[in-house]
């Protein structure tokens, strides 16, 4: 600058000849004055920006991630809490907008083709998707059910492939599995003689211990076909919190009346079971894929209805950043008393049921993925570079509904959210009953399609192993 | 008042060996196990259990305890893709047992929450030969005159005498056998808690219980020396030190003194680790203890994984 100003004086009256190069003094090697910035302790928007910068800044330069998330939640304020499990209606849709995230039914179409995929025209020929040999296990145990994508030339591929699958030698014995779940359940309804069920608890009665008994006998005998199994950690009743901003408010009332906030929300979420790994799921598809919309809802959060409260910003997947179990495989989460089908079909809400367990799919994955994000270091200023896929199980003991999330983005701030065209995708089922009623000892009514997708889901692994 | 154990032998006419029998010993010390490797996941979820679980600084025992259980399980049952005959085992929480014998015209009964119970569908192999079975007719019951063997035992008028593990489940139960009780701790309050020989006492009441309501169910009422000894384990923790019992019973003969005893095997007051630092201890500006799991004795681990692995390996 004191260049240019050196300039100005020059150059009216002064020839210059053209071949001198026209020598304007070098400029110092550095600047004579700072640089004009917003001020830091105004009450202006240039100043606000500023401290937003500044603060940033310091998350941006944190050295650890325990750093990092304390400063992140580091500013207490007034923030809704989001319930994964809730009687709200139609919450599974102001979930999926809070969250950005695009709802696929039925699930994605795991495992390679055997052949490689046919490419349709401007089909999105999946590039994640390495074409493996069908005789590999994954493809192998896949369920028939699987291919269900809507109108893919995956699914084209995909329908190809079970008649492949189909001729390989099933690894998984199904009826050893089916076996070991009847026995799980008729030890606890049946066989073990226990007091009667607490009042409005009976999911504590026998949902509860059946379920925890079903997933850690299946992911034993699951283990030698899954070498992910055998090195994971399963929590028992863990707490997985999360903590995020999205959209932007006025302060309606108190001393800070008036000014522009970001909208907070946290949840905080005690799945029944948990099984965490320490590598990383592959992604289902690649980053910036788009297959669908985000349902745009007009009203404040608080008409869901959502209370907002303060107290500790938590961002927590089930255990400390110090743990090398860091990357999550599949949740398992039983629906209580309170929320149990009878009550819906009593109140004349059938269609809400289907609501209860998208809406707990979608709110627990969000949160349990966007921990493992942030456990890893990205934030909503540094977006994620890979997705975080996790898997979901839903069930209030009989009735079983299957999710898989893959988190895309965590920037879903105000400020970030403006160029971010990245969208979180969640696939869910509809829930399905695993068997009819328990008679004498005796199943009745076993699905199996049900326990092969959950046998699905316990062997799903990285490519790598 | 007593060191309970020598109480409790008494009252179930047990003759006491110190340490491991020569067969859980061997899968221990076996190599072809592969038990190296499982030291370091061990260590992790000793880790885990008394340092990552919570949000908070540091768990409590009755948060730490339970999970460590639930962990070291979890790492014994992943052992069943190597021993696929290991999946024959079932995990029963919150059960009750209930058994009455006579002991010289004494009627006792055991009875109440027994903790969490692993059953099997094989039962275990007897531990003791014929002629250690045998030879326990020599050892004489350690009497304690003039102070009565029932001090310090609730009397009560017992109008059913209830028998069986069938208490516990109903009839045509497929894992039939009870393996190994599994006793945890879990107070915060150290008063509340047991101490290690109380403990040691009370494995050995219950696992005597669960043997003898076994030992009837399958030979009946009749007093008898039993044919096919009824084997049951029993492990007991506060989180950080195990007892590990094995306990075979011979006879169901208990109303006389002498003839064949029972006997069991005590492994009392293992280590697993020697303390958990959550925060590091740092004394004027020098870390005294770094944060972090010391002391971790793999042996304990390996001891826990061979009685779990016992019966079926």
């Amino acid at each position: 600058m004191a260049a240019l100003g050196a300039w100005r004086l020059l150059r009216p009256g002064r020839r210059w000849f053209s071949e001198t190069v026209p020598g304007a003094p070098s400029p110092p090697g550095s600047p004579l004055y700072p640089p004009v910035v917003a001020s830091v302790t105004a009450k202006s928007k240039a100043a606000k920006s500023r401290r937003l910068q500044r603060f940033n800044q310091r998350v941006h330069e944190a050295a650890t991630v325990e750093e990092k998330l304390r400063l992140y939640g580091k500013l207490q304020r007034p923030k809704y809490t989001v319930y994964p499990q809730t009687f709200a209606l139609n919450a599974d849709r102001w979930y999926r907008s809070f969250t950005r995230t695009v709802l696929v039914p039925g699930m994605p179409p795991r495992g390679a083709a055997a052949k490689p995929p046919v490419a349709a025209a401007g089909a999105t020929v999946e590039a994640g998707r390495a074409p493996e040999p069908g005789a590999e296990a994954p493809a192998a145990a896949r369920a028939p059910g699987d291919a269900e994508a809507a109108g893919d030339a995956e699914a084209q591929a995909a329908a190809v492939a079970p008649g492949a699958a189909a001729d390989a030698v099933p690894c998984v014995d199904i009826g050893e599995l089916r076996s070991l779940t009847c026995d799980a359940l008729l030890q606890e309804s049946f066989y073990q003689n226990k007091k009667r069920p607490f009042l409005y608890r009976d999911q504590d009665h026998t949902p509860g211990p059946f379920l925890t008994q079903l997933v850690s006998t299946l992911a034993a005998s699951l283990c030698g076909r899954n070498p992910l199994l055998a090195a994971s950690s399963l929590d028992l009743s863990p707490e997985v919190n999360y903590y995020w901003h999205h959209g932007e408010e006025v302060v309606v009332h108190g001393h800070r009346k008036g000014r522009v906030d970001p909208v907070r929300f946290q949840i905080d979420d005690n799945p029944h079971l948990q099984i965490r790994v320490p590598k990383q799921l592959p992604e289902v598809v690649p980053l910036e894929s788009d297959l669908g919309d985000v349902p745009v809802i007009d009203h404040k959060p608080s008409k869901l209805p959502l209370f907002k409260k303060q107290y500790e910003n938590k961002v927590f997947i089930g255990s400390k950043v110090a743990d090398p179990c860091c990357y999550g495989h599949t949740q398992f989460h039983l629906l209580p008393d309170k929320l149990k089908r009878e009550r819906f079909i009593r109140d004349r809400l059938e269609d809400q049921i289907e609501v209860v367990y998208r809406s707990n799919g979608i709110a627990s994955l969000f949160a349990w993925t966007a921990a493992q994000a942030m456990y890893q270091g990205f934030w909503n200023e540094a977006d994620v570079t890979r997705p975080f896929v996790s898997q979901a199980v839903v069930t209030d003991g009989k009735y079983f509904a299957f999710f898989c999330y893959q988190l895309n983005t965590l920037a879903l701030s105000a400020e970030t959210i403006k160029n971010n065209h990245r969208k979180n995708i969640c696939w869910g089922t509809d829930s399905k009953p695993l068997y009819d009623v328990v008679e004498d000892g005796n199943v009745k009514g076993f699905n199996d399609e049900v326990l092969l997708q959950l046998v699905h889901f316990l062997l799903n692994r990285p490519k790598e192993l | 008042v007593f060191p309970g154990v020598r109480q409790a032998q008494w009252l179930t006419k047990t003759k006491l060996v110190e340490g491991l029998p020569p067969a859980v010993q061997g899968i221990v010390d076996n190599p072809a196990l592969g038990l190296q490797e499982l030291e370091e996941r061990a260590k992790h979820v000793v880790s885990h259990a008394r340092l990552w679980d919570t949000a908070e600084v540091a768990p409590r025992r009755e948060k730490y305890c339970p999970v460590l259980f639930e962990n070291l399980i979890h790492i014994c049952r992943l052992m069943s893709g190597k021993y696929p005959s290991l999946s024959k085992r079932m995990l029963a929480r919150n059960c009750r047992i209930a058994a009455t014998w006579e002991r010289e015209s004494i009627l006792l009964q055991v009875r109440g929450l027994s903790g969490i119970l692993m059953n099997s569908m094989t039962p275990i192999p007897p531990v003791a030969s014929k002629e250690e079975i045998l030879a326990t007719k020599e050892h004489v019951l350690e009497t304690f005159y003039p102070i009565a063997p029932t001090i310090d035992l609730q009397e009560v008028n017992v109008y059913r005498e209830l028998n069986d593990t069938g208490q516990c489940f109903r009839d045509g139960y497929p894992y039939s056998h009870p393996h190994t009780l599994f006793f945890l701790e879990s107070a915060n309050v150290r008063t509340d808690r047991f101490r290690p020989e109380q403990l040691r006492a009370k494995m050995l009441m219950f696992a005597f219980g669960n043997a003898l309501a076994k030992a009837k169910a399958l030979h009946g009422n009749d007093p008898k020396v039993l044919e096919q000894p009824v084997v049951v384990q029993s492990i007991g923790t506060d989180g950080q030190l195990f007892q590990f019992m094995v306990f075979q019973l011979n006879t169901t003969d208990l109303v006389s003194n002498d003839g064949v005893k029972n006997l069991v095997w005590i492994d009392s007051d293992q280590n697993l680790y020697e303390r958990a630092q959550c925060v590091p201890e740092v004394k004027k500006g020098v870390v005294m203890k770094p944060a972090g799991i010391s002391g971790f004795q793999p042996d304990t681990f390996k001891k826990f994984l061979a009685l779990y692995l016992h019966g079926t390996v």
